[in-house]
């Protein structure tokens, strides 16, 4: 089966800036896993994502999700592909209800969003203003926007910043009944506990650079740590000073 | 067509909660008919003329509420979704920016529209008006300077790099129209050196040609104004989706 995303050699660099945002990226993530893009903030991942996702245009590179090009072929591609943004903003004054309809109407197939709203636990909240929802209420609801399509792949950026501990939980359960029926997900976090309950696999970004694709397992290996959040700051450089850090 | 539709219905229900187009498309049309009837309405257009002040004026004040939606509603509301990111999250979606733009753009023209019939009804049973020439014509004209009305509201909103600049390039366009192109304050008590000064704002021009219609004078007299208006529509139209961004 062909992967899900294929990158082959993305370089992105802004004009503001005279090192690359992202330099020679390489990355497949395969149907039906759960691939986890991890990186301290200003490495790299919103532009490896928007760059994939074809909001940003890659200096070089050729990116294929699902088979397609996400430029040339967006609006094929995105009948199959859920996103939710990390600040997902919304219209002034737009209800639950109206958003949904909104998203839905956009698509040939879609799931009953009651359904979702209902196993995210928001149908109470169907007539609220989005913007009177709370943290938690409004990532859920990103999230439910993603899966409307019943998509093939989702990309979740920062997938449960802003919620708590048990509504994460819940969510990490339906990403794994999801990800059972054949879902494809791609997503950022800063939270190692998330990123290794659900990811098969992990890509660390150092400064544009991709600088390990594996399991989280192989993370630890590689790096000799028996944690995956010292492993992550061993790659990305940040263990040593964590550690002296810490002893003062 | 579905998609439109519960567009239309949804986006249309918060236009109305945000309540400035209530004001400035359909309130403010109204205002400006009354005023216009009372201080100058009976009196007839021009010395000798066989239509009354406010027959020749009715024209102008219709196109208040286009003038509203097209060069001010229209460029805010593109930016103000660019600048928030709603312009992305469709990016994300199968939806075609067309789509979108269209739904808004139907909106205004509901909004306009519900101004005409408004001021028609209160023309007609409150100050006796009987437009001189053909509604059918009038019409017409109406809806052509809707289409270059918004389509310079759909330029301004693609093209501006910012919701500020585009609010400050609406500001530029929407107040001198409003004021000088005749659709409040009446053309023909101008001086006739600032009437070929506002001969250049592309209202000035649709008003001409509304008046043309609803007064029923020959159209030959308003070649040029529909050549006008024409061009604009066709040139901002095609700049505004050719440089169409999401983001």
């Amino acid at each position: 089966m062909s992967p899900a995303i294929e990158v082959i050699h993305l370089t992105k660099t802004y004009k503001t800036n005279h090192s690359p945002a992202v330099a020679d990226l390489n990355l497949t993530v395969e149907t039906g896993e759960i691939f986890g893009l991890l990186g301290p903030n200003g490495a790299g991942k919103s532009t490896t994502l928007e760059c994939i996702l074809g909001t940003r245009k890659a200096d070089s590179g050729t990116v294929s999700v699902l088979g397609l090009n996400p430029k040339s072929q967006r609006r094929k591609l995105y009948e199959e592909v859920g996103v939710q943004f990390q600040e997902g903003s919304y219209q002034d004054r737009i209800t639950v209800k109206e958003i949904c309809e909104e998203t839905e109407c956009l698509y040939k197939t879609y799931d009953d969003y009651r359904l979702l709203l209902e196993k995210f636990n928001l149908s109470h909240k169907l007539t609220s203003p989005v913007n009177e929802l709370s943290g938690g209420e409004r990532q859920r609801l990103s999230i439910i926007l993603a899966l409307i399509p019943r998509p093939k792949l989702v990309f979740l950026d920062e997938l449960t910043t802003g919620l708590d501990t048990y509504a994460r939980k819940e969510v990490w359960e339906i990403l794994k009944e999801l990800k059972k029926q054949g879902l494809t997900i791609f997503l950022t976090s800063h939270f190692m506990d998330e990123i290794e309950i659900l990811c098969d696999r992990i890509g660390i970004l150092k400064i544009g650079n991709l600088i390990f694709t594996g399991t989280v397992e192989e993370a630890k290996k590689v790096s000799g740590q028996e944690s995956l959040e010292n492993a992550y700051l061993w790659f990305t450089g940040e263990l040593k000073e964590e550690l002296e850090h810490e002893s003062i | 067509m579905k998609a439109f539709r519960i567009l239309l219905k949804n986006e249309g229900k918060l236009s109305i909660r945000g309540l400035d187009m209530f004001i400035f498309a359909i309130c403010m049309p109204v205002v400006v008919t009354i005023l216009i009837v009372i201080i100058l309405g009976d009196k007839p257009a021009a010395e000798g003329s066989p239509y009354t002040f406010f027959e020749q004026s009715f024209g102008a004040v219709s196109t208040i509420a286009i003038c509203a939606g097209g060069v001010m509603g229209l460029p805010l509301l593109i930016s103000d979704y660019r600048h928030r990111k709603i312009l992305k999250r469709f990016q994300v979606t199968p939806a075609h920016p067309v789509l979108l733009l269209g739904v808004h753009a139907a909106i205004y023209a509901l909004y306009s529209l519900a101004s005409l019939v408004l001021i028609t009804v209160i023309s007609v049973l409150f100050f006796n008006f009987r437009m001189p020439g053909s509604w059918l014509s009038f019409l017409g004209a109406y809806l052509l300077v809707m289409f270059s009305m918004f389509s310079i509201g759909f330029l301004v909103g693609g093209l501006a790099p910012d919701s500020k600049t585009a609010g400050m390039i609406a500001s530029l366009l929407y107040f001198p129209m409003l004021i000088f192109s005749g659709a409040t304050l009446p053309y023909e008590i101008m001086p006739v050196g600032m009437q070929k000064a506002v001969d250049f704002m592309p209202l000035t021009q649709g008003i001409a040609l509304l008046k043309t219609a609803a007064l029923g004078v020959p159209f030959e007299n308003s070649y040029k104004a529909a050549a006008v208006i024409i061009v604009i529509g066709v040139i901002c139209t095609g700049l505004s989706i050719s440089f169409f961004k999401w983001e």
